[in-house]
């Protein structure tokens, strides 16, 4: 474990990539440092609940200096690691930034989790949230903080669809409809146009960051739900601050 | 009428806890010449470090439990578990940290934490619950230094290299003005509270009854509290053994599938 040396002065873009477990984060990682490493100083932080296997994978991986790829341990909670309580994370960030200063982007991975877990904009400045064909065509349209807020949504593995039977066009149709407007890509490692889309979007927004136009989003840590009202019919609603809430959660 | 005494305590307490000699507001709890007691800062300053909810990353931690329970030491003997733990490491780190408290706010910071952090290693066989400590002394050492950077403490502090928990909150306490006594007591509530939150989590209970076992340790808690509150000098930091704690954390250490990480 390195020494603390306080906050670095040169600070990267910290990208998060959230989704739930086996849509393919790291993959989607070891795919982003393949094709950028050269260009772009980069560093990676692992969440596991338990190990860390998933810094071990992207080391063999052999996509980047072993040196740059850190694992931090959620224990059973990974949720709490990038909302409640980012200070692992940030601590090993930090560490990061400062033994390869100066890096232009440190990628935090969760430790994968359900549709309700979001990174902190405490942690990360934007961050990518991956589903994947083979977790089913409706995914996208149940919606949820990440699949609607996050900065982008990546429906990924999409060379598997005709194998699971998914529209990957309805699935996008459906992530750009609860996304008003934010970006959706369709993702395949053998598709090379879809790839570059990916990169494109990365150094658009380093580009956005580094200009101090880019502005760190929360997602959100509910997704929209149903309350039953006074009368006894559903209630629906947001937590986006856009209107007064009126009723108390339990 | 003069006014009523206790009015005129409120008033001196008022002034020095939030106004300059010259009359202009101060940040209580930034301010050195503010009396930490009778301002209540210190109160404040226990609760918040006291409070599950401060960013330290701790929340990964079950204070030795899951590798307990997993040696086969069942659910309804937690309570003796917590007893074992303040009468022997949390009786060394709280000795460690009191100590580490004393000597940062005296006139050789540097060299103080030097020896208090040696001496809490040399009394803490296991490299794993050395390990586990560094970690954790790391969330408190990234809090104080955001919070208090240019306390003499801090500035002893950023010369240790991966100091333990028990000199960091050593230093949290010299920053946030906590007696001795105070200190002890963190230590020694942290450590109940953190074994019983966990074992909610790893074995069936009633939350109710895990709260119970906190209350129900405030007497070993008090009296580890008195046997460290007055130690000023490493060589008295209490030097308890615990085999099967120190054995438990190091298979914990390299087991996989595990909740808590120690």
């Amino acid at each position: 474990m390195p020494d603390f040396v306080g906050v670095p002065s040169t600070r990267s873009l910290r990208l998060g990539i959230a989704g739930p477990v086996g849509t393919g984060k790291s993959s989607l990682i070891a795919l982003i440092c393949r094709e950028m490493a050269d260009e772009l100083s980069l560093g990676v932080i692992t969440n596991d609940i338990y190990t860390d296997e998933d810094a071990r994978f992207l080391r063999s991986a052999g996509v980047l200096d072993p040196e740059r790829i850190r694992a931090v341990e959620t224990g059973a909670c990974p949720h709490t690691a990038i909302r409640d309580d980012v200070t692992a994370n940030l601590i090993a960030v930090e560490d990061l930034e400062s033994d390869f200063a100066p890096m232009d982007v440190v990628l935090v991975e969760s430790g994968g989790d359900n549709l309700t877990a979001t990174f902190s904009p405490a942690l990360v400045d934007a961050q990518i949230f991956v589903l994947d064909v083979a977790g089913g065509g409706d995914v996208a349209r149940k919606g949820g903080p990440g699949i609607g807020r996050a900065d982008l949504l990546v429906v990924n593995k999409t060379d598997l669809a005709p194998y699971v039977g998914v529209d990957v066009a309805q699935m996008v149709a459906d992530g750009r409809a609860a996304r008003d407007g934010r970006p959706v890509l369709a993702l395949s490692r053998l598709d090379r146009e879809s790839i570059d889309g990916l990169t494109a979007w990365v150094r658009s927004v380093l580009v956005s960051f580094r200009s101090g136009d880019h502005v760190a989003v929360d997602p959100g840590p509910m997704a929209p739900h149903f309350h039953a009202g006074e009368d006894g019919a559903p209630l629906p609603h947001v937590h986006d601050g856009s209107q007064p809430h009126t009723h108390a959660h339990p | 009428m003069p006014p009523p005494a206790a009015l005129i305590n409120f008033d001196r307490a008022h002034d020095r806890a939030g106004f300059g000699t010259d009359g202009t507001e101060i940040d209580p709890i930034m301010s050195a010449t503010a009396d930490p007691v009778t301002s209540g800062s210190a109160e404040l300053m226990l609760m918040l470090l006291s409070d599950a909810r401060l960013p330290t990353g701790a929340h990964t931690q079950s204070a030795g439990l899951e590798p307990a329970l997993n040696a086969g030491m069942l659910p309804h003997d937690v309570p003796r578990y917590i007893t074992a733990r303040l009468r022997t490491v949390a009786t060394v780190e709280a000795g460690a940290a009191v100590v580490a408290r004393y000597l940062s706010l005296g006139p050789d910071p540097v060299s103080g934490l030097t020896m208090v952090d040696r001496a809490w290693r040399a009394r803490t066989i296991s490299p794993a619950l050395r390990e586990t400590s560094v970690l954790l002394g790391r969330g408190y050492q990234r809090l104080v230094s955001r919070l208090w950077p240019d306390h003499p403490a801090v500035e002893a502090l950023r010369s240790q290299r991966q100091p333990s928990r028990a000199v960091v909150l050593g230093v949290a306490a010299a920053c946030t003005g906590l007696a001795p006594a105070q200190l002890a007591r963190l230590i020694g509530y942290d450590e109940a509270q953190t074994i019983a939150a966990a074992a909610l989590k790893v074995a069936p209970l009633d939350p109710v009854d895990a709260t119970a076992w906190v209350i129900g340790a405030q007497p070993a808690i008090n009296e580890m509290t008195a046997s460290v509150a007055g130690l000023t000098d490493p060589d008295e930091i209490p030097a308890f053994g615990a085999p099967l704690i120190e054995q438990w954390a190091q298979i914990h250490s390299i087991t996989t599938q595990r909740l808590f990480r120690a």
